[in-house]
């Protein structure tokens, strides 16, 4: 069978059919976010690799249930945040739940909720769609807590420059989110189902509950 | 964060978000903004998985697809198992799970290390208030908040309603209080604002009054760097 590409949009509806080569354009597109779910339930590299392969057979297992018309990754968030939780309980039941690093959000009496999933979902998707400076920047700046002028000794660049460059690319950034505009009161199912037919290529978590 | 991009083509909120604040914001629009920071200081939104992980799973894929059992991807997993599903040799079992609770002990104690809270620290000196005095200061980010040790020289004890006082101050001139002492030599304070947005440490001579706000009076002074 042909490569599937990775903008193929006839991707979901290929994965749904069962193609196996399918399988690397859908980790292509959706691992790394995936990755990103099952870390930020388990706070722990090894057992998020281990979630999010486990999401990847357990969505091959269940293609034929999925509906192409609905976001793939919308899906594949809801069963990477299930793997997730079941991997840490089979952990918790094997090593005890003190073994687990509990270091930085990581899963300890709760998983977190759809909508911190939702939020990690979608400032990483945003932040990957931003140009390598911009998001460099602002992972220095918010993940790295460099000041200003530490960034700027950091790329050896004046400050006034990190400072026009910092709001340009949060600007950038915002633009990005700015689909998550919601009417006072909207939950982030009702986002989520506003956003599903203009996301056909990538999706967010589903409204699980 | 919901909404959030509500009001995002505002270029105060946007200044405020890249650390430049240019006016002060509504409490409700600041504190979505700083929901915002909070998930863009989050790990998981930064880590990567291996690259070798595309390949695993496509081979755990095609390993489902034929019917054969899956090979588990994480290493931590690999431990479980092998202690799951090798009970019938003990001595073996002995030997594997001394060395896996070995390889357990390194890779959480290298894990530890490697995600060591982000530290920061500064010299301070003394202001013409208080020539001769000095010290050091270290700010440690913990659950509860950041873990502040003043260890300082050359200033007098303060007694009987008067103290010192110590704050935070970041780029607008907003200062957090962060606690109030007698002495400097070794002081244990608390923050609940990063030395990110806050970088300035100050000591401030206070005499207790109804006004709780700064006196003006400073001591000590120094700009917090990150350490690691």
């Amino acid at each position: 069978m042909a490569p599937v590409a990775v903008d193929d949009p006839g991707l979901p509806a290929r994965f749904a059919s069962g193609d196996p080569d399918s399988v690397r354009a859908v980790y292509q597109s959706y691992g790394r976010l995936v990755y990103a779910v099952a870390y930020k339930v388990l706070g722990d590299a090894g057992l998020a690799e281990d979630a999010t392969q486990q999401t990847f057979v357990q969505a091959w297992r269940a293609a034929a249930t999925y509906d192409p018309e609905r976001a793939l990754g919308a899906w594949l968030s809801a069963i990477a945040r299930r793997a997730a939780i079941d991997v840490y309980r089979r952990e918790r039941r094997h090593r005890g739940v003190e073994d687990i690093d509990t270091h930085e959000g990581t899963l300890v009496t709760q998983p977190p909720s759809v909508e911190q999933i939702y939020d990690v979902w979608e400032v990483r998707r945003a932040l990957e769609n931003l140009p390598d400076q911009d998001r460099e920047l602002i992972r220095l700046q918010h993940y790295g807590e460099l000041t200003h002028r530490e960034i700027a000794a950091e790329l050896a660049i004046p400050v006034g420059t990190v400072k026009s460059r910092s709001f340009r690319a949060h600007k950038r950034l915002a633009g990005l989110l700015g689909h998550l505009r919601a009417e006072p009161g909207a939950t982030v199912a009702r986002i989520h189902d506003a956003g599903r037919n203009a996301d056909a290529g990538k999706g967010r978590p589903h409204g699980q509950r | 964060m919901q909404g959030r991009g509500a009001h995002m083509d505002n270029d105060d909120r946007i200044a405020y978000l890249s650390g430049n604040p240019s006016a002060p914001l509504e409490p409700d629009t600041r504190a979505e903004l700083d929901q915002l920071r909070g998930v863009l200081a989050d790990p998981a939104v930064w880590v990567e998985p291996p690259p070798a992980l595309e390949d695993r799973i496509v081979t755990a894929v095609a390993q489902a697809t034929r019917g054969e059992p899956v090979s588990p991807a994480g290493s931590a997993t690999v431990t479980t198992i092998a202690r799951q599903r090798r009970p019938w040799i003990p001595y073996a079992v002995l030997g594997v799970a001394a060395a896996a609770v070995l390889a357990v002990v390194l890779t959480f104690s290298l894990a530890g290390h490697a995600k060591q809270s982000a530290q920061y620290a500064a010299s301070l000196d003394g202001t013409k208030l208080a020539p001769s005095a000095s010290g050091q200061v270290t700010l440690t980010r913990t659950t509860s908040g950041w873990k502040i040790r003043i260890q300082g020289k050359g200033l007098p004890r303060r007694d009987g309603g008067e103290y010192y006082e110590a704050w935070l101050k970041n780029a607008s001139g907003v200062l957090v209080p962060i606690g109030t002492f007698n002495q400097v030599d070794d002081v244990t304070l608390w923050a609940g604002v990063s030395p990110a947005d806050f970088p300035t440490l100050t000591v401030t001579r206070q005499v207790a009054a109804k006004d709780q706000a700064s006196s003006g009076q400073v001591v000590l002074l120094g700009v917090t760097h990150r350490t690691h």
